[in-house]
């Protein structure tokens, strides 16, 4: 599945986006009108309350994450995460009256049938390759692993956060999140069935649904993106940089991916005025060409990260036998391989 | 009117005049996967496949734009042959003097999903196959939700019948009021989540509800259609009505603007299939194919309005049973369906789409249907749920990776068994219990890919498991699909890019003894004699394959000599001579002795001893 923003990261990018927190049956009403300029912090849609047919489901129903009361605030970068009673907008999922925040800055452009707000908004783009959850918005927050010997229950994490964890998640850490009601989590890899025993789902039919997206409001109130996938992979030095550099700031989070409606999670960090003055805008391209950087996306090596050496001519027999149009490429890790042009997904 | 259609007509009729006078023929196959170009030209007076492009489909998010993937395949046609064929990004008709640009271009289209289509009102089960049948050689999806009274008046009515046992899905619990509200709310429920691009209304008045479950039809639209103007999704819905005819105009009136009525006969027998079929078929068109991102331009290009690859395949399957006078069977191993196609040599035709089911992003819905366990009896060595579960995830998110080593090339290849498998499950009750095929075309990516032609043909043998004597061919070219509808512009070419191109890839003959094969002793006796007066004689084991060297473009004569309790076609024990020479072929003469239905042996070791020994004897 091709990045739909093109690659995998975006430095500045223009998008729309519906805010919709998620849920097929929650009406809502908006609280901004086309033309209005938002911040990220500021509630956008005021959801009206489910109509209730709990007889009826048999998954459980849980609440949205929203507006509901201020938040304690998150030390500066660097500092290990304690909170103080200060500051931010934020709030953790809760039942009664429940706004929901833009996630985004900038112009509203539509308000749709359902009360979602439609944002045009210059930001910082992510895709995942796997996710699962509804859109939600918080604040960054860096996730910094204590030394040995520290069990992650000890680890302090702070509540209406979207987290970003630089190595791969376990069951016992997602729970760990939900309890301390962190709204998203960002990280590079799961085992497929950690994933899908913290979600109570079956991830193949989660993502094969024809109607994915209302889905979403039906998993444990943590929306996850999986920047590698399935497995054990790192996350890419320059992309854990590239969030740290955002730390703090209000973004939005969305883990819907869907084979059938070729959606993938993505983070989006709305940028200033400034800082998009000051990023090189970038058409992405796609033809494999020496010289680009590429993500291995199957075999031995998927997850790694490189650039293109060279192209061959004709196909390549590869270790399986198949004959396919191939590649020379130079891993992070100096590693030179050769892969096929199928498995190579272009990222910059 | 009459004046535009003859217009039309004539439009037609000269742009056919000029595809069967052409020099060169672009044809396109868009998958779900892999968008495939082949140009065909004339040499030496003969159509011929010059050069074939391969790309990735690009319906996709960023591309989103069928076209990109088209012009993507045809840039490595021009790689190839030095012709131009695309300028400024448009397509170059007609082929110029310089010998630049095509005289005719043609798709066809398998991307873009599957007609999802819901049978409301009296769905029975038999009214639901039917329509199934009808609906069979499309790429369409069918769920059916009976009206909750007639659900209730079935259950009622099985219950009172002793030793009956209920409709799947409609438990045993007596129908109260409450109960019809719940299913009524719980069907409202499914049409939402199932998302339906169309809907049909079956059902006559004649039962015990009387027309209540077509009027429950029709407020079971209006509902959904209320509270889906709410949504995003649009209404109104198509809506076939093939149920009892004097309630149409009052359906319509009901249904109002939720959804457009089209009314067909109403639905009794397979008298009724063939409007359904052809409504669903016009369904199928407008409501996918003309909404793939880029079709305005594909259409523009087109000297014939694109048609879906199964249809393009139908065509050629029944052409070729014509015209040769025999049995032929296609399958189409594809990413997101599996097809199954039976030609009789009398003009019987069987199409059946398994569509959803495939072994790139219909992987998900294969291994639910199948599980793990029948994917992993088919690997030569141990592998967990998860990792079976990961490499299906991965190869939806991923459709077009190729294999990159041994074990994920087994994987694929075990799905591939099983989704032609599952196909050939739903026919083998029916039609497919007598069809004995002489052919066997076999198409679709992880087939064609196939790293050796041994492997190709072991998934045929172990999937379709023929009897008696049949022949296999693999599409390795991919033309297959493309030639049902270049036959459409120009039938001379079609022909002759078939005999000169897409059958050159024999795989060999087969020769599959059935019946009661007596264990650890000989099955069969084969005598091979070649064109060169050698003889071979080979006795082969029951429970072995063994292959005898009979090259491409090699014949022989071929007698067999069965036990007294195995058939090779004539009856037990009787013993068959063939009266022309067989073909050989890239893999040879196969022995498939390992008896109908071939069982695979119970326990896990001796499973996988026993697949890599079929393998090695094969070539595989």
């Amino acid at each position: 599945m091709a990045y739909p923003l093109g690659w995998s990261v975006r430095l500045q990018v223009v998008v729309r986006r519906e805010r919709w927190p998620g849920g097929s049956r929650a009406g809502a009403v908006a609280l901004v009108y086309p033309g209005q300029m938002v911040e990220p912090d500021q509630p956008v849609i005021r959801l009206k309350h489910e109509e209730r047919h709990e007889e009826l489901s048999d998954l459980p129903r849980l609440s949205l994450p929203a507006v509901t009361r201020k938040l304690p605030a998150i030390q500066p970068a660097g500092a290990a995460h304690h909170l103080n009673d200060t500051g931010t907008m934020l709030a953790v999922p809760t039942l009664g009256e429940e706004t929901v925040p833009a996630g985004l800055r900038g112009r509203v452009v539509d308000v749709t049938a359902r009360g979602g707000v439609v944002i045009e908004s210059q930001v910082v783009a992510v895709q995942g390759v796997l996710g699962a959850g509804p859109q939600v918005a918080g604040i960054l927050t860096l996730w910094q692993a204590l030394g040995k010997g520290n069990s992650c229950s000890r680890q302090p994490i702070p509540p209406g956060a979207i987290l970003v964890v630089p190595g791969p998640l376990s069951f016992l850490l997602l729970r760990h999140a939900l309890n301390s009601g962190v709204v998203g989590i960002i990280a590079s890899s799961i085992f497929l069935r950690d994933l899908e025993g913290f979600l109570h789902a079956d991830l193949l039919e989660l993502v094969n649904s024809p109607n994915a997206e209302a889905l979403q409001s039906r998993l444990p109130p943590l929306t996850i993106m999986l920047t590698e996938g399935l497995g054990s992979l790192a996350m890419p030095a320059r992309l854990l940089q590239l969030l740290s550099c955002y730390q703090g700031r209000v973004v939005l989070l969305s883990g819907w991916t869907s084979v059938r409606q070729r959606v993938l999670p993505e983070l989006l960090i709305s940028l200033t005025a400034a800082e998009a003055e000051a990023l090189p805008a970038q058409e992405p391209e796609l033809t494999l060409v020496p010289g680009a950087r590429v993500r291995i996306c199957c075999g031995d090596y998927r997850g790694r990260t490189g650039e293109i050496l060279s192209l061959f001519l004709h196909r390549q027999r590869l270790p399986s036998g198949v004959y396919a149009h191939a590649a020379r490429i130079l891993l992070e890790e100096g590693e030179v391989i050769v892969a096929a042009l199928s498995c190579l997904d272009r990222i910059g | 009117m009459q004046t535009q259609l003859n217009q039309q007509e004539g439009q037609a009729a000269a742009h056919r005049k000029e595809a069967a006078a052409a020099n060169s023929i672009l044809v396109a196959d868009c998958g779900s996967v892999l968008t495939k170009v082949s140009l065909l030209g004339l040499v030496e007076g003969q159509y011929r496949l010059m050069a074939r492009g391969e790309a990735p489909t690009t319906l996709a998010a960023p591309q989103e734009d069928i076209t990109r993937g088209i012009v993507q395949a045809i840039n490595e046609i021009e790689l190839v042959t030095g012709r131009q064929i695309i300028v400024d990004g448009h397509l170059l008709v007609p082929e110029q003097l310089d010998g630049n640009g095509v005289d005719v271009f043609v798709t066809t289209i398998s991307a873009g999903g599957p007609l999802r289509l819901v049978v409301l009102g009296a769905a029975s089960p038999t009214l639901t196959d039917l329509v199934r049948q009808a609906v069979s050689g499309l790429y369409a999806e069918l769920h059916a939700l009976p009206s909750p009274t007639f659900s209730a008046s079935m259950a009622a009515g099985q219950l009172s019948q002793p030793g009956s046992t209920p409709l799947p899905g409609v438990g045993p619990a007596p129908w109260t009021p409450e109960r019809l509200a719940l299913e009524w709310r719980r069907q409202i429920d499914r049409l939402r989540e199932l998302q339906p691009h169309a809907a049909i209304i079956v059902g006559m008045a004649d039962g015990p509800t009387g027309a209540t479950p077509i009027q429950e039809a029709c407020q079971l639209l209006l509902n959904a259609a209320h509270e889906q103007r709410e949504k995003t999704r649009t209404f109104p819905l198509p809506v076939l009505y093939a149920a009892a005819p004097q309630y149409v105009e009052a359906s319509r009136r009901l249904i109002n603007g939720a959804g457009e009525v089209m009314r067909l006969d109403p639905l009794v027998s397979t008298a009724n299939l063939g409007p359904i079929s052809m409504a669903a078929s016009s369904l199928y068109e407008r409501t996918i194919l003309r909404r793939l991102p880029g079709s305005d331009t594909l259409w523009s290009w087109s000297a014939a309005a694109p048609v879906a690859t199964a249809t393009s395949l139908s065509s050629l399957v029944r052409f070729l049973a014509h015209h040769y006078t025999m049995n032929v069977m296609a399958v189409d191993a594809g990413g997101a369906n599996t097809t199954l196609l039976l030609a009789g040599e009398r003009g019987e035709f069987i199409p059946l789409v398994n569509a959803g089911i495939g072994v790139g992003s219909g992987l998900g819905e294969l291994l639910k249907r199948v599980g793990s366990q029948n994917i992993s009896r088919w690997l030569p060595f141990d592998v967990s749920d998860e990792e079976l579960r990961q490499f299906v995830l991965n190869t939806m998110l991923h459709p077009h990776v190729v294999p990159s080593n041994q074990r994920e090339l087994h994987i694929s290849q075990a799905f591939a068994r099983e989704a032609i498998l599952l196909t050939a499950e739903a026919l083998r009750t029916g039609a497919l219990s007598n069809f004995s095929p002489d052919l066997i075309l076999a198409t679709g990516s992880v087939l064609a890919h196939a790293p050796r032609p041994a492997q190709a043909a072991l998934i045929l043998l172990d999937a379709l498991q023929p009897r008696g004597v049949t022949s296999l061919v693999l599409d390795r070219t991919l033309l297959f699909q493309q030639l049902g509808a270049i036959a459409t512009v120009n039938p001379v070419a079609a022909v002759q890019v078939n005999e000169n191109d897409a059958v050159t890839h024999r795989l060999g003959t087969c020769v599959i003894p059935y019946g009661a094969l007596p264990p650890d002793q000989i099955a069969l006796r084969v005598v091979v004699e070649y064109s060169n007066g050698r003889q071979v004689q080979v006795e082969v084991m029951s429970g072995s394959i063994e292959v005898i060297p009979l090259r491409l473009n090699e014949q022989a004569l071929l007698t067999l000599y069965p036990a007294s309790t195995v058939d090779v076609g004539l009856g037990p024990g009787e013993r068959a001579r063939a009266a022309e020479e067989i073909d050989g072929g890239l893999v040879g003469l196969i022995i498939d002795a390992r008896g109908r239905p071939l069982m695979l042996p119970a326990d896990k070791a001796e499973r996988q001893a026993r697949l890599l020994q079929w393998s090695q004897a094969i070539g595989a």
